[in-house]
């Protein structure tokens, strides 16, 4: 499942076997996993799957209770937080509140024994890199919630780790600086070539900004590879249903493709283990599925009644009832300059369709 | 080090300190307090459960009584005299309403024995009082006997104690709803009916609470009964007291304060489980 | 409000019930409880007031007030034993916030951040003097010191005013310290800093207010202190507040009046620490703030 970079001398962080149990729950279960130096890796995946448990293990907040990881190509089994070359970025910033800025930011270098010149100027550097410069003297009471999460940054890089590991950082601020800050720390991150390990519940988030991702739940990857492979090919349902919007559709194994709830055959790409009868689901994304007079004879096509329809601004979300208690939605951009109700409405009969090759089958 | 361990390194200092200096020592009560007096005044180890037979005789019963009932008066009148005193600061304070209650509390923030020492000055032949109603009104010549009675040791009680009740009901109404209030000032009409069904129950955590808090002290102490009283209005402090600095009777002595410890826990746990029960109901 | 008999058009008619409604409402003019308040801060002051008053009388009467004089207060202090009263009392009140603030610190620590069935049961040890009525606690003290053979003197009551200071601090400083982020102090460690380290320059500067505030406590309570001194105290010096039980049962004579009035003004004046301190220290670090830039 996993999908490696190149050679272990370019591995930062590697996981062999790695579990973690609390009591008889397994937080994180038999984790395999190789993050790339300089990759901005990260771990997707809803609460309680065990990303944040995983990270913690990398800082040395948590200690495996079975298999052992790897930092730089060294087993950090008993290294206590303060001995390894990682930083961490916290959700709630974790700031300093009795110091200011530039002594928040020195931190770790003066724990590191830093000659003090050296510290000035270092600091001076990272708190350019994070646009706060001539903020040293401030505390931490007076910045914004956006401006507390650059200075955690900032101390973080300043002590140029190998990894640097972001535990939903940006979950606390609000939408439109949570995606300023998303393309700002990918710039960052590709400026000082840290390799980043972000661990987010965001998918939306997580396939902007990583190179690979991890998708996790209940302590397990799922699948883990580069987002375009995540959101067109996934290889379980959760993955499918996890990014992004999708329509899962029951259905069985027939022959060469699938037969739907509704009794419908359709032609479909099967995955090498499944026999016929299986039951599976079919996966198809919103956006690919077309209403009305654009299904065209090589798409599979569906009949059924409107029953919804969402004006989101940007796109509109059309819900079709199949029949069967089978309800897809269907995505369209509002490119036409007449808007949804002009063109569906509520109780009309509908066709859509897909093509064959947008449609997944997945168990 | 682990965290685990680091923090179950810092539970030894005071953790042995109050095993040895704590726990030992009211074990080592227990023991006394079966055990016997030598000849020589001495306390000596032994198996004499009569000790505590000995505390409910006849001759010392009415003290225990005598306790309780001096502990009841106390609470009694402490609620009554704190309750209006912590529902006007809760309900009329406004914005002064931290500071009239720290105000209201400073007083109680003197010493126990200066304070009573206070109403002895007062209360006493020579003192205020007497003076103003012997040479100034010219009332009595001799004077009222005020110490050296029940009242003035319920009265030193209360002086003493009045702030344990005054501070749990001052919380518990300034946390009630004020619009509670007004609703049952629409639904009962009369301000005893709102006061009783309404406010009461809603406070009544805060009553049970300041009960707990001058009982438990009332009927232990022995400072007011041998400042503001005698030997008729003794209370068992006073008797455990006299067991120790007087009679070398330690056994005894020791017996007293272990049944005192008892039933003082026993009311303490009921206390305790009827709160944890409401604090429960107040959660569903 | 008028009796309708029958609606006029255009105008409601009231209910019955309405009409009955007193007017101006009397819950809102607690006349009754402003008297008693008063009247109740009138008789809480007094007896202290007038303790203080007759301090300065310049005759030995409690009863007339004949005119200002120290001389009772020259009486108290030039009084040697009086005087080693005081200073023992002091002495008692220094050692005890010391020493317990040390020992409930360490120990709020550990309750708060050990998990383990001995961290509980400590919990309950820990609560148990929170409980335990003085006296029963004073005797308990006596038989433990009888049982070791250890005189009664300053030290035995130091030892027992600590076991019973020690819960004070712990509760205290417990409640701050589960309140402070614990993401601080793990950044804290991610950064390089040992536990030690973390706890110098991290957790302390958060966390004495509380332990400020609880010493300050102790030290209040322990001077004060009446029964387990009492109990403890050796033949001389013993603790102001003895001394006072002492000399109450041979009468009342202004010179407890004045070391009485005395004792007052310790308490508010360290009232008055515990208040001002953690404001005058905070207004530095406000200071620091508005003069460190604009808010954004």
């Amino acid at each position: 499942m996993t999908s490696d970079g190149n050679g272990a001398g370019q591995e930062a962080i590697r996981f062999e076997g790695v579990s973690k149990h609390f009591g008889d729950t397994a937080a994180v279960d038999d984790l395999n996993l190789v993050v790339n130096r300089g990759e901005f890796f990260s771990l997707l995946g809803p609460s309680g799957c065990g990303k944040t448990t995983t990270l913690r293990m990398v800082a040395g907040f948590e200690q495996p209770t079975a298999g052992s990881v790897h930092l730089d190509g060294e087993p950090v089994e008993g290294v206590p937080p303060y001995r390894r070359n990682v930083n961490t970025v916290f959700q709630s910033y974790a700031l300093f509140e009795h110091l200011d800025i530039e002594g928040n930011v020195a931190f770790g270098l003066k724990r590191s024994k830093v000659p003090s010149d050296e510290i000035k100027t270092r600091v001076a550097e990272a708190l350019e890199l994070v646009q706060l410069t001539g903020r040293e003297s401030s505390k931490p009471a007076q910045l914004s919630g956006g401006q507390m999460q650059r200075v955690a940054l900032a101390r973080a890089l300043v002590n140029k780790p190998s990894v640097l590991l972001l535990d939903e950082p940006l979950g606390a601020l609000d939408l439109k600086l949570r995606k300023q800050m998303q393309v700002e720390l990918k710039e960052i991150q590709r400026e000082v070539g840290i390799t980043f390990l972000y661990v987010t519940h965001d998918q939306e988030e997580a396939l902007a900004m990583s190179d690979r991702i991890a998708v996790m739940d209940a302590g397990v990857v799922q699948q883990c590879g580069p987002p375009e492979e995540i959101y067109e090919t996934p290889h379980k349902t959760f993955v499918a249903g996890f990014i992004g919007v999708s329509n899962l559709l029951p259905a069985t194994v027939d022959g060469k493709g699938i037969k739907l709830a509704g009794g419908e055959t359709c032609k479909a790409n099967l995955p090498d283990d499944v026999s016929a009868g299986d039951a599976v689901h079919c996966s198809v994304r919103p956006e690919k599925i077309f209403l009305g007079s654009q299904v065209d004879k090589d798409m599979i096509a569906l009949e059924g009644t409107i029953v919804e329809r969402i004006y989101l601004g940007t796109t509109t979300q059309v819900i079709v009832d199949l029949g069967d208690d089978q309800r897809v939605i269907s995505l369209e951009q509002n490119t036409d300059r007449s808007r949804a109700d002009d063109r569906w409405e509520i109780g009309q009969k509908i066709k859509l369709g897909w093509y064959p090759e947008h449609a997944l089958v997945l168990h | 080090m682990s965290e685990n361990r680091f923090a179950h390194l810092m539970l030894l200092p005071a953790g042995l300190w109050l095993l040895l200096l704590f726990a030992v020592p009211l074990f080592i009560l227990l023991l006394v307090s079966l055990g016997a007096t030598d000849p020589a005044y001495q306390a000596v180890y032994g198996w004499n459960p009569g000790n505590f037979a000995d505390v409910f005789d006849p001759l010392f019963a009415p003290v225990l009584l005598r306790s309780v009932l001096f502990a009841l008066a106390t609470v009694a009148l402490c609620l009554l005299i704190g309750y209006p005193v912590a529902y006007y600061i809760a309900r009329f304070g406004g914005r002064w309403k931290t500071l009239l209650i720290a105000v209201v509390v400073l007083p109680f923030l003197v010493n126990y024995l200066v304070r009573t020492y206070a109403w002895v000055a007062i209360l006493s032949d020579e003192g205020l009082v007497n003076g103003i109603i012997g040479g100034k009104l010219g009332i009595s010549e001799s004077g009222i006997q005020f110490v050296n009675t029940p009242y003035a040791v319920i009265g030193g009680l209360v002086y003493g104690y009045l702030a344990f009740m005054i501070l749990p009901l001052y919380a518990a109404l300034d946390r009630m709803d004020p619009s509670l209030i007004e609703a049952g000032k629409d639904l009962y009409g009369s301000r005893w009916q709102t006061f009783w069904n309404v406010t009461w129950p809603a406070a009544f955590q805060g009553v049970a609470a300041g009960c707990v808090l001058v009982f438990l002290p009332s009927v232990g102490d022995f400072v007011a009964a041998q400042l503001l009283g005698g030997p008729d209005t003794y209370m068992v402090g006073n008797l455990i007291q006299q067991q120790f600095l007087e009679n070398q009777n330690w056994p005894f002595g020791a017996a007293l304060t272990a049944v005192m410890m008892l039933f003082l826990l026993i009311w303490m746990s009921i206390y305790l489980r009827s709160a944890a029960r409401s604090s429960q109901q107040e959660a569903m | 409000m008028s009796t309708v008999a029958e609606p006029r058009a255009g105008r409601v008619s009231l209910p019955k019930a309405r009409q009955g409604r007193r007017r101006p409402r009397d819950f809102d003019k607690p006349r009754f409880l402003r008297a008693f308040f008063w009247l109740f801060m009138i008789f809480t002051f007094a007896p202290l007031a007038i303790v203080a008053l007759f301090s300065f009388n310049s005759t030995p009467s409690l009863q007339d007030f004949n005119g200002f004089s120290l001389q009772w207060y020259d009486e108290f202090l030039s009084n040697a034993t009086l005087r080693q009263s005081l200073t023992a009392s002091i002495e008692i009140g220094l050692v005890t916030m010391v020493v317990g603030t040390f020992l409930g610190t360490t120990l709020a620590f550990a309750l708060v951040r050990a998990r383990s069935r001995i961290a509980r049961s400590s919990n309950l040890l820990m609560l148990f003097p929170l409980v335990t009525p003085e006296i029963v606690a004073g005797v308990a003290a006596l038989l433990l010191f009888a049982q070791i053979g250890m005189e009664l003197s300053l030290a035995t009551i130091m030892i027992a005013e600590i076991t019973f200071s020690i819960s004070f601090v712990t509760v205290i400083v417990r409640a701050r310290l589960s309140a402070l982020n614990r993401e601080v102090e793990e950044a804290a460690l991610d950064l390089g800093a040992t536990r030690i380290e973390t706890l110098r320059l991290i957790v302390l500067p958060a966390l004495w207010p509380a332990i400020l505030a609880s010493g300050l406590l102790i030290f209040a309570l322990s001077f004060d202190d009446f029964v387990i001194a009492f109990f403890t105290t050796g033949e001389s010096p013993t603790p102001l507040a003895v001394q006072i039980y002492s000399s109450i049962r041979f009468g009342v004579r202004p010179t407890i009046n004045a070391i009485g009035t005395s004792m007052l003004l310790i308490s508010f004046l360290i009232l008055a620490v515990a208040v001002l301190l953690p404001r005058i220290l905070g207004r530095k670090d406000e200071q620091n703030v508005l003069m460190g830039g604009d808010t954004v």
